[in-house]
């Protein structure tokens, strides 16, 4: 029995993978290759995210939960990076660093060398800590947020806490002004809301991978969460900061990519109707 | 660039590229790139593991706070599953674990995601705004109402006849939904992508000899893509 040759419709809904990440690739390197330089419009919830930032009053102190993991890095770093040079900007904002995620003091490394933290004149220890990565997710938070010296007693590098000026006075969740998560997990956006939020009031700023914003939604919208923002509008703070860097270097590729995803819909369309009016099987 | 630093990007963009090559087809440089990233991440985890006795368990025992030992004891008990006769003991840390993280969940779960939601939905207007703003209410309102409908009523007479209509508005926002939780995955993995080629261009190509050592990589991974039997070298045993 020979097998009935495939028509044009069967070859279009059929597209080899090798072809359609050629493409891809194609559609990601030509932007780097050569910027197009698509506007960056900026959205409610990122100027909401730079407007709380903004309005700190000096002496604040944010809490800063770098969860996310290795795969999420290169959506997340460019946001926290430019929250970072926010922060470091404004005079006398101490920042205190910790992980839910065991990759994150490693990852927080990287994003320190990325900002170039010695030109913003700050200190370890007395502006920024990392207090190091603390196991237990939601149980971590409620910790931590009941009482640090309780929970840790040393930094990331294991240094004791009691040898930084920054920890003075600063122990309980109720010593913070602001809440700022970076994660790829559910647990711990989700977590925050209820060990932070709920118990102690904490303003909460939550970026996320894009796939999890439609989940955050819902607290932002009942006033749980200050701004629910995804790494993919990293380019929009980075634009306010005026730190251009990843984010609005991302902003071409992630356009022409969508275009071609939207070309591939099209086409897909086009041979699933076509087989149908033509009398082949949909 | 300090030769730690070098090697470092270089590790990192070769496995990058045997990472990416299954996107194209199965080969043994992802095979080997996947098998050492699970061994590096069980290591990680494991390194991880002990730091935390260390710094949360055996730090403050040894500065002489006793109750810890308490801990340890759980802790050694969770091994007894391993035991035929008294695995059950095991059960105990295990319920502990489980009823500490249940009740420091409860304790607010109703309060953020319950009475808040419902707060958040029922307060929602729908005269006295803009346009847009009451239709995008309303949209809202009707969807929730609808798949709320369509989980609790779930027997025959309540999803069929005219009342189908519910059903079928709440499949079509649970779609919509759906949809958009999508849109936002592919987005997520095409930043993931920008990540390691934005990496590879302008932090390892531009070391010196990553240029040579591109189109040589590329070929081998190309080459180790064939199937084994078609492979003019080396020749695989019948």
């Amino acid at each position: 029995m020979t097998a009935k040759p495939k028509t044009i419709w069967d070859k279009l809904e059929d597209i080899p993978r090798e072809i359609l990440y050629g493409l891809l690739l194609v559609c990601i390197i030509v932007p780097m290759l050569f910027p197009i330089g698509f506007p960056v419009p900026i959205s409610a919830e990122v100027k909401r995210w730079y407007d709380t930032i903004e309005a700190l009053p000096a002496g604040s102190v944010v809490m800063v939960d770098f969860g996310y993991s290795g795969g999420g890095e290169p959506e997340l770093a460019p946001f926290a990076v430019a929250t970072y040079a926010q922060l470091f900007r404004k005079a006398d904002i101490k920042v205190v660093t910790m992980s839910t995620a065991s990759e994150g003091p490693l990852l927080w490394e990287k994003a320190m060398t990325e900002l170039n933290i010695a030109r913003f004149g700050k200190e370890y220890g007395k502006d920024y800590i990392h207090i190091g990565y603390i196991a237990g997710t939601e149980t971590a938070m409620a910790a931590v947020g009941k009482s640090i010296s309780a929970t840790t007693t040393t930094d990331y590098k294991g240094t004791p806490l009691s040898k930084y000026s920054i920890m003075q006075g600063v122990d309980s969740a109720e010593d913070f002004a602001l809440l700022i998560e970076y994660t790829t997990g559910g647990d711990q956006s989700e977590g925050w809301v209820r060990q932070w939020y709920t118990s102690y009031k904490t303003p909460y700023l939550c970026c996320v991978l894009a796939m999890m914003v439609p989940t955050m939604l819902p607290y932002q919208k009942a006033g749980q969460i200050v701004s629910v923002v995804s790494g993919a509008q990293a380019g929009q703070i980075e634009i306010l900061v005026k730190a251009p860097g990843r984010g609005v270097k991302s902003a071409d590729v992630i356009t022409v990519t969508h275009l071609l995803c939207i070309a591939l819909v099209v086409v897909g369309n086009i041979a699933y109707f076509g087989k149908k009016f033509s009398g082949g099987k949909s | 660039m300090e030769l730690a630093s070098v090697v470092q990007i270089w590790l990192a963009a070769l496995f990058t590229i045997w990472i990416y090559s299954i996107a194209f087809r199965d080969n043994p440089f992802f095979k080997f790139a996947e098998h050492t990233f699970v061994g590096a991440a069980a290591g990680h985890s494991l390194v991880y593991g002990v730091d935390n006795i260390v710094r949360y368990g055996w730090a403050p025992l040894t500065a002489g706070n006793i109750l810890y030992s308490i801990v340890f004891i759980l802790g050694i008990i969770m091994y007894m599953r391993y035991h035929k006769t008294y695995f059950w003991v095991s059960r105990v840390p295990m319920a502990l674990i489980v009823g500490i993280g249940i009740g420091l969940t409860l304790r607010s779960t109703v309060t953020s995601e319950f009475i808040a939601q419902i707060i958040s939905t029922a307060s929602m207007k729908v005269l006295g705004l803009d346009a847009w703003a009451a239709f995008s209410n309303l949209i809202f309102i009707i969807i929730t109402l609808a798949t709320v409908y369509f989980f609790i009523f779930t027997f025959p007479k309540a999803q069929g006849g005219r009342l189908s209509l519910i059903s079928t508005i709440a499949r079509y926002g649970m779609m919509a939904a759906f949809g958009y939780s999508f849109a936002n995955t592919v987005l997520s993995r095409f930043n993931m992508i920008f990540g390691r080629i934005d990496f590879l261009m302008n932090t390892w190509l531009v070391l010196p000899y990553a240029m040579l050592a591109l189109p040589v990589v590329l070929i081998l991974v190309i080459y180790a893509m064939i199937p084994a039997e078609k492979r003019p070298w080396p020749k695989t045993k019948k």
